[in-house]
């Protein structure tokens, strides 16, 4: 099965084990990834708020080097790229004028054929098959997983179909519990952790993650899982100054979903590069039970 | 508790209405003030507007208002007033429309940090095709310092030390910077958005 593959500047950057991770994860699976050609940076948020037209004209480009790419579909592990090239796909699809008007500047033209995944989507296809169980070497036993959707896998800022529950998403969850772990019931999965708010409104964005770190802990929670490279920072890097300001004692490692998956395939903490974190998330791994 | 009667001069607001509803592609119109965009924006109480209130303000062309309230500087995008208004309007997209026309208008933005960050973000990303975390930072920085002079800076680079620190540890910072090959693609787009604009 092969798929083509966004991974966006984060896994490039600052979350390069993510990249990694998602990589060899997903050739266990039987998937092959094909990296597009020559992309380019979605834009993220920040072309959101400042430049609505280059909001879609960046994400447009790479959706023209994936419709090329005669593939059919395109996966998108960072929420944030995901959202915004899914965002420009359907922009373009119900505006022909601006389609034009961008694909007039592209080698690789827009044709909208291809369909975009989340990280999520993906890992469901193959989890959810009968074979999945005989590749399951270990079971997440010990782990009580937060499942941590965030802002940008359900909600769009324009109108676009959701495989999953808006409000009460189950797609995280359902993948956990088919690698052993018991992930928790809460009321913050899909809420805003502040990642683009943390270097320019440090406040809001600490205020934000406390209000998911309290009902986390209050829920049993012994870990975060999530998708977002930028969720997954945040709340890794900024977990002690948060902790610090609202008093709270317990620290919570914050996993990447590959990391869940890719244990319970029996890679190495080493193979998937565990040891980059910053709240610790070697801890928990001694939970882990041989099938 | 004294009440204030709000004056409504349908000649007088139109055009920012309009203006506002073009370039957002909201129909601010639909809102019957139901406030459920209220009940769910995690930021109101930082902001002391919701997005309700933003609308009304739009309405009856209060825009020196509209402009200048925290709401449009501090909503972190989440998309949940637009989620759950039963009218499908989206303040977030609202919110961008207004920092962009502040933008446009050269106004000193109410959260200067703010505006600065995101122009800095897309500068990298365009400069390069692909953003370079060093890169934008140092353009962060250079806007911060042009604002606040050094002992903002200093300041700036005081409260993120730590953290640089240990994100540097666990290598989880980069200093090399990726280019795309077909730069000129980008460059394109880029001179379109400012005719588009
Ligand atoms: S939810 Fe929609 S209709 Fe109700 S007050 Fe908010 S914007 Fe207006
Ligand atoms: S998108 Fe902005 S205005 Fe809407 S709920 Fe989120 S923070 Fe509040």
């Amino acid at each position: 099965m092969k798929i083509a593959y966004y991974p966006g500047c984060s896994l490039h950057a600052s979350s390069a084990f993510y990249d990694h991770q998602t990589k060899i994860v997903t050739k266990k699976l039987g998937i092959e990834l094909v990296e597009l050609d020559d992309w380019n940076c979605c834009g993220a948020t920040s072309a959101c708020k400042t430049d609505t037209f280059l909001s879609i004209a960046l994400p447009a480009r790479n959706l023209g080097i994936a419709d090329a790419s005669g593939l059919d579909e395109l996966v998108i592990p960072c929420s944030s790229c995901y959202s915004r090239s899914l965002v420009a796909q359907s922009v373009l699809a119900d505006n022909q004028e601006l389609k034009d008007m961008i694909n007039s500047e592209l080698s690789k033209k827009v044709s909208g054929r291809v369909k975009i995944l989340s990280i999520v989507e993906l890992l469901l296809k193959k989890v959810n098959l009968p074979q999945f169980d005989e590749q399951v070497k270990y079971k997440l036993e010990g782990f009580k997983p937060a499942c941590y959707y965030g802002c940008l896998l359900t909600r769009f800022p324009y109108d676009i179909k959701v495989s999953d529950n808006v409000e009460n998403p189950q797609g995280l969850d359902i993948i956990c519990k088919r690698v052993g772990a018991h992930p928790v019931d809460w009321n913050y999965k899909t809420d805003c952790c502040g990642a683009s708010a943390t270097v320019n409104d440090t406040e809001v964005a600490l205020k934000l993650m406390s209000k998911i770190m309290k009902d986390a802990i209050a829920r049993g929670a012994n870990c975060f899982v999530t998708t977002c490279p930028m969720c997954q920072l945040n709340l890794d890097a900024y977990q002690d100054m948060v902790r610090e300001k609202y008093n709270i004692s317990q620290r919570m490692p914050v996993y990447f979903i590959t990391e869940l998956v890719g244990l319970s395939l029996g890679l190495s903490e080493r193979d998937l590069q565990i040891d980059r974190h910053l709240i610790d998330a070697t801890g928990l791994l001694k939970e882990i039970k041989q099938v | 508790m004294s009440t204030e009667t709000v004056k409504f001069e349908p000649e007088y607001a139109q055009p920012l209405l309009q203006e506002i509803m073009d370039r957002s592609g909201q129909n601010l119109l639909a809102c019957y003030q139901c406030r459920r965009c209220a009940a769910g924006c995690p930021v109101s109480d930082e902001a002391g507007v919701t997005p309700d209130r933003l609308i009304r303000m739009i309405v009856f062309g209060q825009k020196e208002e509209a402009l200048k309230n925290f709401l449009v500087w501090r909503c972190v995008a989440c998309y949940t007033c637009g989620e759950r208004c039963p009218n499908n309007i989206q303040t977030a997209r609202i919110t961008e429309t207004l920092k962009q026309i502040s933008k446009k208008a050269n106004l000193e933005p109410l959260v200067p940090k703010v505006a600065a960050f995101h122009d800095s973000f897309l500068k990298s990303a365009t400069n390069n095709g692909r953003l370079s975390e060093m890169e934008f930072m140092i353009l962060l920085l250079k806007k911060i310092k042009n604002a606040g002079g050094w002992s903002a800076v200093i300041a700036e680079m005081k409260s993120q030390s730590k953290l640089g620190k240990a994100l540097y540890k666990k290598k989880r910072i980069h200093f090399g910077s990726e280019k795309v090959k077909n730069l000129s693609e980008i460059k394109k787009l880029v001179k379109k958005a400012e005719a588009f604009s």
